[in-house]
This record gives C-alpha cells, sequence and structure tokens, in this order.
C-alpha cells in the first residue's frame, strides 16, 4: 500500500539506503499498525497527501500533487493563500515599490524628458489600495486553481496529532482532524524580532508593518541592511521620508551579493536620498516616547549615537515558523536557527513528513519555496526531483535593481577558485542610453581555465529579468564564450548582457 | 570507521552511485564489451582494498527481470555486508556464483544479464574471460580517446593505473554520443582546430547531463589540464545540494517528549547521548603576568577572555576524530571505499566552560583580598573595569587564580575532550604570550 504510492521514492535516496532497507519496511510497518488501531473509527478517508502550509512552497506542492492525481489537502491559517508572499511579501512590496517608483520619476525626472505634469500629489490610501488589489486578485487566483486541480482547501490551523494525522483549528470555529500516507510541512517563516524593541507595527514595524503604513513617517529608521530593509527603504524614501538603514556588516545587501555591486548600490541609493550607518550594532531601542530611540555603537570600538524616528522598520531577517504545529507530538527536531532538519529528498528521520520552503534550509525565496514544492512531489510519484542549488537568482528590486546567480568574487576567493571577471557598464549600452538610465553594470565570473560560468552579478535598469538568462546559462554549464556568440536584439539592455560576456572571454565591442 | 561499516547494513548504491557518476562507464560493474547479447556480471569491488567477498543471498531469481535501483545481491566482506543495486533494467540470465559463495575473487564472473526484452532461452552465455578486466578496460577507455598531445597521454595513462577504479574515476569524464546542438565555443573551437563534428562524441564531457562544455574540449586539446574539467564538475555538483552538513541540532524541549520519540522509526540523532564532564584545573598566573607586561609595554588590556578565545581556537584544532557524530554521507561513501584512514583528525567544536574553584580548596596562602579579574564579566566582553593589577602584589597574589575549565561530551568522547583540555592547560600556562601576538 504504502508501496504502491511510493514506488520508488524510498530506494532510490542516497541517504535513505544508507540507513538501510529496514527504514522503509518499518515506515510501512507502522502505517499498517496506524491502520489497525484506526480500523473501527469511521472517519474521512485518508488521504494521499496533507500539506501543512498554503504559501509559495504549500500552494504550488498542492497543486503538482493534485496534477498528479493524488488524494491531496492544503490547510492554511491565514484565510487567503499564497502565504508570506503573496499577501504580506513579493507582491505587495512590488506593488508599492513600483507605484513609488512612477510616483518619484513623475516627481523628479519627467521634466528632463519632456513632460511637463501640473501638481502631483501622493494618495497614499489610493495607493495601498491598489496594492490589494493585486495581491487579493492574486491568491483568489490560488484558490481557484485548488478547484480545478481537485485540491481540497482546509482553512485553518494544522497541528499533529501522530505521525499520520493533523488536527485543523478550523477559522471558521470548530475543529477536524486529517489523515495523510504523507505529510508537507510548509509553515514558513516570521520576522525575527529585535531584543528590546516591541513591535507594534505602528511605530516599530516589521516588513507587514511597512506595507501598510498610513501616512509617509517623516524619519524612518531601518535596522538591517538586507534586500527587505532595502526594498521597503527605497519605498518610503521616495515618498518622501528621511531613511536611514543602519547595518551591522560593512556592506549592504546581505552577504550573497558580490561587494563591488553592493559598494554601487550603496552609492546609487544615497544619490537617491537614503542614509547608511555601516558596521554599526544597534544596543537598544526605546519607543516610550512620541518617537523611538535608537542607540547605535560602531561595531567595532564602541562610537555611540542615538538615531531619533517616527517609525522603525525591523528587518534583521525572518527565521523559520513551526510555533503550534505539534512538532513535538511526533518528535521533529529543528537545527539551533529553528529549521526543520531534513535530507536531500525533504524527508525528516519520519520519512513520509517532507519539509519544504522557508522553514527549512535553503535560501528564504519564494521561487526556492515553488521549485521545492514541485520537486518533494516528484520525489513522491516519481522518486525523483530536482532542484539546482545552484543556480538560483536574487533579486533586490530598488532602482536600479540588483541581481545575481552563482558565486560571488568573494565566495570564488574563499573557495580558492581562479576565475576571471569581465563587466559592462550600461552607460554604454544604447537602449540605456536612450531610456535614460544608464547607472548600473554587468558583471561576469567565469573560470579561469575553462571559462564556465561560475557567476553573473548585475546591478542596473531591469536586472531581475535579465538575470534569468544568466541563470539559464549557469543550470546548462555554458561559458562566457557561450553567451557572447548567442544573438541579443538590438537596442536592448540585454546586450550589456552579452557584452559583459564579450568581456569576459575575449572584449567587449562597445567599450 | 569499521565500525560504523560493521554496525549498519551499508547500501552499496551510494557507491556505485557515484562511481558510475565518476568512473563514466554507464555499467560501473560490468568491464565486459558491450556488444555481447548477455554480459557477464562480475564481482564488484565494494572498496579499493576489497579483493574478494562472499556471496550472501541473491535477490533476484534467474530468469527474473529488474529494474534499475533493485538491490540484485548482498556481497558480505570482513568489513560490512552490502546490497548491490542495478544501474540499469535488465534480466537476471544465469548466476554463476549461487549464495553462500566464499571468497570470490574482485572482477570474477558471478552472474550473465541480458538486456530487457531479451528472450533469455535463446542467449547463448559466452565463456568467461580470465584477464583482469579492470585494466583492460582503462585501457580501452584510454585508446579510445585517442588524445592529441603525447604528454598529456601519458600522465593520464599513468593515473589511469595507478589508482584503483573509484579514485581514477573522479579525474574523468565521460565521452559520448552528443545529442543536443553543440554549443557555440565548442562548435567553434572544434572548427578552429579542425576537428570533425563528430570528434565531439569522443571528448570526455562534464558538463550538466553529459553535455560537452568548453572547458573539455579545451582540455581535450591539451590546452588546460585534463583533471580540471572533473575537479571543477565536482566541485560544481555540490553547490547544487542543499548544504545539509553540519547541522546543529537544537536541544529537545523536554524529557516526556523525548520519550515518545523513542518508539518513532529508528529516530537517531535526537535522543541525547548520556554526556560527561570533563574538568582540568588551569592556572591565570601566566596569562597575568603576560597581560600586565602587554599593558605596560604596549599600553592596551587584553582581556582573558581574549586568551581564552585563542586557546579554545587552537586547542580545537585536528583532535581525534569524535567517536560518537554521525559520519556524513560523504565520509560513509569514503569509509565504503576505504579512503577514511586518512582523515583522522577533525576540528573540534568545544567551549570550556570556566569556574572558578571555590577559595577553600586551594591552597591556605591564598590571600582573601585578591581581586581576580571576574571571568564571567570579561567573557560578556564588557568593558575590562581596569583589572588593576596592583592590588594584587607580585605574582603571588595571582597564584590563587586556579580555574577549572570543564566540557561536556557525550560518552566515548572523553579521550578528545582531555587533550583538548591540556592544550588549553599548555596555552594557557605555558606561553600565553604567544597567543596575542
Ligand atoms: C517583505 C517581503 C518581501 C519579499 N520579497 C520577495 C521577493 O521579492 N522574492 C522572493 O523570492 N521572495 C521574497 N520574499 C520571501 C518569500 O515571501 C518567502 O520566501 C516565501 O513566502 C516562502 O514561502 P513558504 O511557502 O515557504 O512560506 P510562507 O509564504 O511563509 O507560507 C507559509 C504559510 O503557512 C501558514 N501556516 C503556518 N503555520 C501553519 C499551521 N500550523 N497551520 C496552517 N497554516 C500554517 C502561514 O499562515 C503561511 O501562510 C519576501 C518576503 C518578505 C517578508
Amino acid at each position: 500500500m504504502f508501496r504502491s504510492i511510493l514506488p520508488r521514492a524510498a530506494p532510490k535516496s542516497v541517504l535513505q539506503s544508507v540507513r538501510g532497507a529496514q527504514t522503509s519496511f518499518r515506515a510501512s510497518n507502522i502505517y499498517f499498525q496506524d491502520r489497525l488501531r484506526r480500523g473501527y473509527a469511521s472517519e474521512a478517508e485518508e488521504k494521499d497527501l496533507v500539506i501543512i502550509g498554503g504559501g509559495v512552497a504549500g500552494y504550488v506542492a498542492a497543486i503538482k500533487a493534485g496534477q498528479a492525481g493524488l488524494k491531496v489537502a492544503c490547510i492554511e491559517k491565514r484565510g487567503t493563500l499564497g502565504g508570506t508572499c503573496l499577501n504580506v511579501g513579493c507582491i505587495p512590496s512590488k506593488s508599492l515599490l513600483n507605484n513609488s517608483h512612477l510616483y518619484h520619476t513623475i516627481l523628479h525626472d519627467t521634466k528632463h524628458r519632456g513632460i511637463d505634469v501640473g501638481d502631483v500629489k501622493l494618495n497614499l490610501a489610493t495607493l495601498m489600495k491598489a496594492k490589494e488589489t493585486s495581491v487579493s486578485g492574486l491568491t483568489k487566483g490560488i484558490e481557484f486553481l485548488f478547484k480545478k486541480n481537485g485540491v481540497e482547501y482546509i482553512k485553518g490551523t494544522g497541528a499533529f496529532v501522530d505521525e499520520h494525522t493533523v488536527a485543523v483549528n478550523l477559522i471558521e470555529g470548530g475543529e477536524t482532524s486529517v489523515k495523510a500516507k504523507n505529510i508537507f510541512i510548509a509553515t514558513g517563516s516570521e520576522a525575527t524580532p529585535f531584543p528590546g524593541l516591541t513591535i507594534d507595527e505602528k511605530k516599530v514595524i516589521t516588513s507587514t508593518g511597512a506595507i501598510a503604513l498610513q501616512q509617509v513617517p517623516k524619519k524612518m529608521v531601518v535596522i538591517g541592511g538586507g534586500i527587505i530593509g532595502l526594498e521597503m527603504g527605497s519605498v518610503w524614501s521616495r515618498l518622501g521620508a528621511e531613511v536611514t538603514v543602519v547595518e551591522y556588516l560593512g556592506q549592504i545587501g546581505g552577504p550573497g551579493m558580490d561587494a563591488e555591486i553592493s559598494k554601487m548600490i550603496q552609492k546609487m541609493l544615497t544619490k537617491q536620498g537614503m542614509k547608511f550607518k555601516l558596521n554599526t550594532k544597534v544596543m537598544s531601542g526605546d519607543d516610550s516616547g512620541e518617537t523611538v530611540k535608537i542607540s547605535t555603537e560602531a561595531a567595532k570600538g564602541g562610537k555611540e549615537e542615538t538615531l531619533d524616528a517616527d517609525v522603525v522598520l525591523v528587518a534583521i531577517g525572518r527565521r523559520p515558523y513551526t510555533s503550534g504545529l505539534g512538532l513535538e507530538n511526533i518528535g521533529l527536531e529543528t537545527d539551533d536557527k529553528g529549521r526543520l532538519v531534513i535530507d536531500q529528498e525533504y524527508r525528516t528521520k519520519i520519512p513520509h513528513i517532507r519539509v519544504i520552503g522557508d522553514v527549512t534550509f535553503g535560501p528564504m525565496l519564494a521561487h526556492k519555496a515553488e521549485e521545492e514544492g514541485v520537486a518533494a512531489v516528484e520525489f513522491l510519484t516519481k522518486g525523483y526531483g530536482h532542484v539546482n542549488y545552484g543556480a538560483i537568482p536574487s533579486v533586490m528590486y530598488t532602482h536600479p535593481e540588483v541581481a545575481w546567480v552563482g558565486q560571488n568574487e568573494q565566495e570564488l576567493k574563499a573557495a580558492g577558485v581562479k576565475y576571471k571577471a569581465g563587466s559592462f557598464p550600461f552607460s554604454a549600452n544604447s537602449r540605456a542610453k536612450t531610456n535614460l538610465d544608464t547607472e548600473g553594470i554587468v558583471k561576469f565570473l567565469s573560470d579561469a581555465e575553462t571559462d564556465r560560468i561560475l557567476g553573473v552579478h548585475i546591478v542596473g535598469p531591469n536586472a531581475g529579468e535579465m538575470i534569468a538568462e544568466a541563470t539559464l546559462a549557469l543550470e546548462y554549464g555554458a561559458s562566457s564564450e557561450d553567451v557572447a556568440r548567442t544573438s541579443h536584439a538590438h537596442p536592448t539592455l540585454s546586450e550589456a548582457f552579452k557584452e559583459a560576456a564579450m568581456a569576459t572571454y575575449d572584449k567587449a565591442i562597445h567599450y | 570507521m569499521a565500525s560504523i561499516a560493521s554496525a549498519c547494513r551499508l547500501s552499496a548504491r551510494v557507491a556505485s552511485r557515484q562511481v558510475r557518476n565518476q568512473y563514466g562507464s554507464t555499467r560501473a560493474f560490468h568491464p565486459a564489451p558491450a556488444t555481447l547479447a548477455a554480459q557477464n556480471f562480475n564481482m564488484p569491488a565494494l572498496s579499493p582494498t576489497m579483493t574478494e567477498g562472499n556471496i550472501a543471498t541473491w535477490r533476484v531469481k534467474e530468469g527474473d527481470s529488474f529494474a534499475a535501483g533493485d538491490v540484485l545481491l548482498e556481497i558480505e566482506t570482513d568489513k560490512a555486508q552490502m546490497d548491490v543495486e542495478a544501474q540499469d533494467d535488465g534480466i537476471l540470465a544465469k548466476i554463476i556464483q549461487g549464495d553462500g559463495s566464499k571468497a570470490v575473487q574482485v572482477g570474477s564472473r558471478i552472474a550473465v544479464m541480458a538486456e530487457p526484452g531479451d528472450d533469455i532461452s535463446s542467449l547463448e552465455i559466452a565463456p568467461e574471460e580470465r584477464s583482469a578486466p579492470k585494466q583492460e578496460a582503462a585501457k580501452e577507455h584510454q585508446s579510445k580517446q585517442d588524445t592529441p598531445t603525447p604528454a598529456n597521454e601519458e600522465k593520464a595513462a599513468i593515473s589511469e593505473f595507478k589508482t584503483p577504479p573509484p579514485s581514477t574515476a573522479s579525474s574523468k569524464g565521460k565521452a559520448q554520443k552528443q545529442k543536443y546542438p553543440l554549443y557555440p565555443s565548442v562548435q567553434h573551437l572544434l572548427r578552429e582546430n579542425g576537428l570533425p563534428k563528430e570528434e565531439a562524441d569522443k571528448i570526455p564531457a562534464t558538463g550538466p547531463n553529459g553535455r560537452l562544455l568548453k572547458g573539455d574540449v579545451l582540455a581535450y586539446l591539451g590546452r588546460i589540464q585534463a583533471s580540471y574539467t572533473a575537479e571543477q564538475q565536482k566541485r560544481i555538483a555540490k553547490l547544487t545540494h542543499l548544504d545539509l552538513s553540519n547541522i546543529k541540532v537544537a536541544a529537545p524541549k523536554t524529557e516526556s517528549e523525548e520519550k515518545k520519540l523513542v518508539k518513532a522509526p529508528e529516530s537517531q540523532p535526537a535522543v541525547p547521548e548520556p554526556e560527561t564532564e570533563v574538568a582540568v584545573p588551569i592556572s591565570f598566573k601566566a596569562v597575568q603576568e603576560c597581560q600586565k607586561r602587554i599593558q605596560q609595554s604596549l599600553g592596551v588590556f587584553l582581556p582573558v577572555s581574549t586568551f581564552i578565545a585563542r586557546a579554545t581556537e587552537l586547542a580545537n584544532e585536528d583532535l581525534p576524530k569524535s567517536r560518537v557524530a554521525k559520519p556524513t554521507a560523504d565520509e560513509l561513501f569514503n569509509a565504503v571505499l576505504g579512503l577514511d584512514k586518512m582523515k583522522k583528525y577533525t576540528r573540534g567544536q568545544f567551549i570550556p566552560q570556566v569556574t572558578a574553584l571555590p577559595p577553600t580548596s586551594l591552597r591556605a596562602t591564598k590571600p582573601s583580598t585578591m581581586k581576580k579579574p571576574d571571568i564571567f564579566d570579561l567573557l560578556a566582553g564588557k568593558k575590562a573595569v581596569s583589572p588593576k593589577p596592583s592590588p594584587v602584589s607580585g605574582a603571588a597574589g595571582a597564584a590563587g587564580s586556579i580555574n577549572v575549565f570543564s566540557v561536556s561530551v557525550p560518552k566515548g568522547d572523553e579521550k578528545r575532550a582531555q587533550l583538548f583540555l591540556k592544550r588549553m592547560k599548555m596555552a594557557l600556562e605555558a606561553e600565553p604570550g604567544r597567543l596575542v601576538v
């Protein structure tokens, strides 16, 4: 029975086979015992798969499983599907980024382009409404996809009763429980709070508050210069706030961002009016008064300073979310950062329970969660799934955008790999020039011996779209010459991509 | 390592899979030419040192067909019992060495396989060739490549013969028919060097799914080191997986929750092993003297915590391998291949607990006024409330500052911990100055 659902999954895995054939035998055994024990209760039929969490990881897995003909249910407590990403993450933040950029452009830029605009006014309420329209359209769309693919949607909070049973505290009141042969945990992540500051989402906010402020703050302090902090900082800076970003490390954008690129974008954002305090530690905060006072200290050697802000955005990272999930009832373990422990096929030590998305290892990105949702279902149905963690792009949607895939210079140096770097500035690209949007570069890093592309780093207009080509190149093991010998339309920004590739293995034409 | 190998029944799939990838022959265990309708299936070497083994049981019967991944048979060696899994689909045409065969030489024929769909009743079973199959295969492999630069060929040939198959494997990609359009760079290089397109099929390819990369052609042409592309392939392959090494499992919440867990399947890592504590008294006398010296000569005060941190770093280096650490998949693989002997030492993760000894247990002469800098203050990184070395008159007073350093370790790891603490003691008592200069 177990076997027929999981024809190959168990014997296929490397880790599994290390544990030996006994593992799968025992697992099915427990399954049968469970069946016997429950035999007399006349409960709803058992599902092939139950997914806890309807975020990107969970909903994608649910749809994929539905398409594969599995009997699948997805439990979500939020009331809408799509998780962090659609409700309070990627989507609403991009809506605000896009519209605030338009506003900022009209305010500061259109004049030089020969467009005179009269009185420009910000209507924040409408701006927020536009955001909500995008969000609700997309989340409802997923609900529709659930219906289309035969996914049962259970609205409520799920908790493990035992290895095959999840109790659900329904949003509309009451309780139910579902049994399943396989269970995926996809409960996502939450903002890491800052010790000493109480989040009220008004004065002291996380990204969730930052996408819903009712007025533009005069002064905003962002604790943490990672992607989320810089994106939300950008939004409010464009809308008129005086934004100061405090970052503990010596660079913004997080450790994955190439150091050279990080410096460039920092300069550009500074030009736009944002302020940065790097190598600075936030020691404490005081939110008892009208404004919030943040005391900081230079990371190396104690220079102290107090910053005053109307709103403080805490963006020091996100942590896996498993509270209320009843992990203790089945003895599943997390690591010291709260991530659920898995093997390469996303299995916990209870092999029919798998974990995907932000709640486990790897970068906390929506497209990574999505890939894992598909792969985990394929491990179930086909015994094989594929996610290439070496080719997952990262994008920061500031203006200009920053995007990268593969390794950066710091990482290659640390790994002792000899590489060539080739870059091309957008200031030499015809399309960027015609658009009057010429800040940034494309940078290739390829192996010094083989020319195989090891990483691509872009800061510039449309970097987020352009990185797809780099990801494909990486996935195929292409060399910079391969990209350079591929035709790119003229005049497009993507020509800068091609020229950077040329500069890497040979010479650029236009620079 | 042997203990791990024998403790758990290993599946050889881990090994055979990687062997296949690296060795580059689709049927790593079938050195016989693929042209025969029936193929000899020879006793596999599951580690470089394995010369013979016993056949415990065949899990597939004569005449039965099997799919890739099915366990074909179980093999016993003095070290472990392992499952041998099929790499491809096929039919087990004939078993030559049956259940319970003892001391079967590696490379000798133990069965005959047929392709799926073959009519095995009409198969003719070829007599066994008795030559050393490994070397023959290697030679064949070599001659096929037809490397233009002789120097290169020689180098490759030597490495082919010196090392046993699995590690040889790692230095070579596999040549195969290139079904997809060639990459622009590859096409260009071939043309430029006057090689016909068909030559591409002969070049060992290290790209994803056997695709031929620019680097492969460069290696083939002898422009870069032949082994480099495979090394690169290995490095990049590692990046494609989630890094699940060094997972630090959070401490389980309560005792009772742990209990329930026991019924859960083979729940290994969560159940905390009983811990023992190993402790060593260490005097801070030398450290304090050193502190004084530095303060006098350089005018900077270095907290004791700095000394401890540096000593901890140092003492953690190259400790004998933990006996209780769960081996990673890589380590298991190495164990299967017998390569684990090479890596006996690992970096420790010890962080010592420091406790000041109660004064009574010290020498009676200890002045009660002694103001030793509070170690916990120092460890917490508080700005050193200048330790006022003056009140402690001379070295005599400092002699009292004996502290107990301890670490808790799982049972079985005491030796490792002791060595760690011994080194700490050495570092802090003998020449602490060297820790900070
Ligand atoms: C401001 C912001 C901007 C972002 N921008 C981007 C971006 O541009 N690009 C990008 O790739 N990523 C972005 N991310 C990250 C992205 O949102 C996450 O990586 C993604 O949402 C992870 O998906 P998930 O399914 O693992 O988890 P989540 O999306 O967090 O979904 C988990 C879901 O599970 C539900 N849940 C939890 N516990 C239970 C339970 N016990 N029972 C039932 N339901 C439960 C939660 O309600 C939640 O809806 C952003 C994040 C933030 C905060």
